[in-house]
């Protein structure tokens, strides 16, 4: 039997990346969704919530796999409550998107023109914050490799460091629109308007979670 | 006849060092493979002969504890004849002793490795000698300050190479992994790393001892201070030229570095590494060969002694006259060459399970554990005193883990680690003792009295 390999067992930090990716992919199809949704492109948003649906599956089969393999462990370079909250959280970011296209999917709520760009300006933003994030995690094996220190360390802690920001940016954004939504109400009917809260709701949900992530990040790093 | 019962006795020291091999050679070359700096078959090879070149060229030390140091001759001959043994029956009872231990460390080994457990080959012939000893003559005859330097150094060495390693690697992540272009330091401190491998296994040669003298014996020089500098110079001259000739080979390996992407630089930095992982995996399997060599070689060296100097039982001041100054050369080559059996056929399999990739055990962390534990043996090898080749390397690896530079150790294997090491002493001396009662009841020491006469008659 061999000591060495009994000993090192299976490092949980190729998945986590792995699982970054994965919430990546799915992160990067909310713009095509939300184009879609401003076109009135029914077909096209049923099949990228089919995407997403999927990409968000595979997450969270690689979610469990880390859990699964992941007994107790002396040593580890990071706490391994931390590092469960960030998978957890991580996960968080997939789930609100997965969320944002069933509610785009399950009724044909039609943007009205004078909101359109809003919601692009809306939707970039968060997309851009998710993607700042994910580049980061994506990180994770290098991040084991330099031992959680040193300039890859440093690196990563600089990019995540303005998440907070946007995340604050990201609210007043959908205050705006929410103000907006408001001001022309009578044009629009009740239902649409629940259905443009709750996209705003998923949505900002989406860069909550990515800076949660950040955060819990931030944490396993300087442990 | 005496020549039989030694030949018998060979066979029991090749069947103990064919489970040193079988147990411990994936831990020397574990390193190197694990992290897929080279394949089975050459890392089998080039460990195999650095295991034979510790065994023949530093095994002596540890080899003379476990020979005379544990149970002295002198008070064993005190104790003995103070209830009436003759010194032929003496010399047969230690004679016969040092074979049951052998045996009795051998069957609890074979059994361990049959059941997957992590036993140290070390803790297994300790317990067994120390076992013959007390049944043999009693409690008093058992040179317990000698055990306790022992034990104290089984629980000092793990610490020691915990604490090497981590410093080394968070040396190699401040100086190395930790820099915005980790290729370049790469190649910068590779050289200095080459170097320390080589320092530390050329000087557990060439420190005194009796490689130094043979080998001024040749050139006609004296021992003394001026062979001391010669010696020490060698050394630092040897090291310096592998070091610059590594330097020269990474520079013509390499072409521009450049400023790649940090993920692409570590891989490359691993891929530096990897040679560097090779060679500490050959000094740890010169340790091991160093030290544990000892564990096959003690017992039998000493029953040699005592039958081949036969015919000066009688006339001798007292039995420990018999014990010669070094372990024969002969000796050290059959353990050494049972220990690369044991490694080729039974390490070959239990390195095949190694072969994939442990993904954090790479070169880096590789050449730090390797590092620490290498030089750690070979200290304790030249300071005589047998330790446990594996808890060195275990306690190293947890030292990176300290460091950060695993994902953990696993906690399970770490209980079943202690586990063993805490009933493998007492177990083996318990089945030394059995074997011994069983070959004592059947008369097996007056067979040797009785071999032991002829051969001092020349018969």
């Amino acid at each position: 039997m061999s000591l060495i390999k009994e000993l090192f067992g299976k490092s949980p930090f190729g998945p986590l990346a792995q699982h970054a990716k994965k919430v990546h992919e799915c992160v990067q199809l909310i713009c095509p969704l939300m184009e879609a949704c401003i076109k009135g492109d029914h077909e096209e948003i049923h099949r990228i919530q089919d995407q997403v649906s999927k990409h968000e599956y595979e997450a969270d089969k690689i979610k469990h796999e880390i859990r699964e393999q992941l007994p107790r462990r002396y040593f580890m370079p990071v706490e391994r409550e931390d590092l469960d909250n960030f998978l957890h959280s991580q996960d968080e970011v997939a789930d609100c998107v997965q969320d944002f296209a069933v509610i785009l999917f399950i009724r044909k709520t039609i943007i009205h023109p004078s909101l359109a760009n809003e919601f692009r300006e809306f939707v970039n933003h968060i997309v851009g914050l998710s993607q700042t994030l994910m580049n980061a995690t994506e990180e994770m094996q290098a991040l084991a490799e330099a031992s959680f220190g040193g300039a890859e360390a440093k690196s990563v802690l600089e990019r995540i460091g303005g998440l907070s920001e946007g995340e604050w940016m990201a609210d007043r954004l959908q205050r705006k629109i929410s103000k907006h939504i408001y001001s022309i109400e009578d044009e629009l009917d009740p239902i649409t308007i629940i259905f443009y809260e709750k996209m705003l709701h998923s949505l900002s949900g989406v860069a909550n979670a990515a800076e949660n992530t950040g955060d819990l990040l931030r944490q396993m790093i300087i442990k | 006849m005496h020549l039989i019962v030694i030949g018998v006795a060979a066979f029991m020291c090749l069947y103990m060092a064919f489970n040193i091999g079988a147990n411990d050679f994936a831990n020397s070359m574990g390193d190197a493979v694990g992290s897929k700096a080279i394949s089975i078959r050459p890392a089998l090879i080039i460990g195999a002969i650095c295991e034979l070149a510790g065994a023949v060229l530093v095994g002596t030390y540890v080899s003379n504890t476990l020979r005379k140091g544990i149970i002295p001759l002198d008070t064993l001959e005190n104790s003995l004849s103070a209830s009436g043994m003759d010194r032929w029956e003496i010399a047969a009872i230690f004679s016969l002793g040092m074979i049951c231990a052998l045996l009795g460390a051998s069957l609890w080994l074979h059994l361990a490795t049959k059941f997957s457990m992590p036993a140290s080959t070390t803790h297994a012939v300790v317990g067994a000698v120390t076992g013959f000893g007390i049944i043999s003559a009693g409690w008093a005859v058992v040179n317990w300050g000698q055990i306790a330097k022992i034990v104290l150094s089984w629980i000092i060495s793990p610490l020691a190479g915990a604490a090497i390693a981590f410093m080394v690697f968070k040396l190699f992540a401040r100086l190395i992994l930790g820099q915005r272009t980790p290729v370049r330091s790469a190649i910068k401190y590779a050289p200095g790393i080459v170097f320390i491998l080589a320092l530390v296994v050329l000087f557990s040669i060439l420190y005194k001892g009796h490689v130094v003298e043979a080998i001024a014996g040749s050139f006609g020089l004296e021992p003394g201070r001026k062979l001391d500098i010669i010696m020490f110079g060698a050394v630092l001259f040897i090291s310096a030229t592998s070091a610059l000739l590594s330097k020269l080979l990474i520079k013509k390996n390499l072409q521009d570095v450049g400023e790649s992407r940090l993920t692409e630089q570590f891989r490359r930095v691993e891929r530096i590494f990897g040679p560097l992982v090779i060679i500490s995996s050959c000094s740890v399997a010169f340790a091991h060969g160093a030290n544990d060599v000892a564990n096959a070689v003690g017992p039998l060296a000493g029953m040699v002694d005592v039958f081949m100097s036969a015919a000066e039982i009688e006339g001798a001041e007292g039995l420990q006259a018999l014990m010669s100054d070094f372990v024969p050369f002969w000796i050290l080559t059959l353990g050494g060459v049972g220990i690369v059996i044991g490694a080729v056929t039974y390490g070959y399999k239990v390195l095949q399970t190694v072969g994939f990739s442990i993904t954090e055990l790479t070169p880096t962390r590789g050449v730090a554990a390797d590092l620490a534990a290498a030089s750690t043996v070979l200290l304790f090898s030249r300071l005589g005193v047998p330790i446990s080749t594996s808890h060195t390397l275990v306690g190293a690896i947890c030292g990176i883990g300290l460091a950060r530079g695993l994902a953990g150790v696993n906690a399970k294997i770490m209980g079943r680690i202690f586990m063993v090491w805490a009933i493998t002493v007492p177990a083996t001396a318990f089945v030394s003792i059995i074997i011994f009662l069983i070959a004592k009841h059947a008369g097996v020491h007056l067979f040797f009295v009785e071999v032991l006469q002829n051969a001092a008659q020349g018969i």
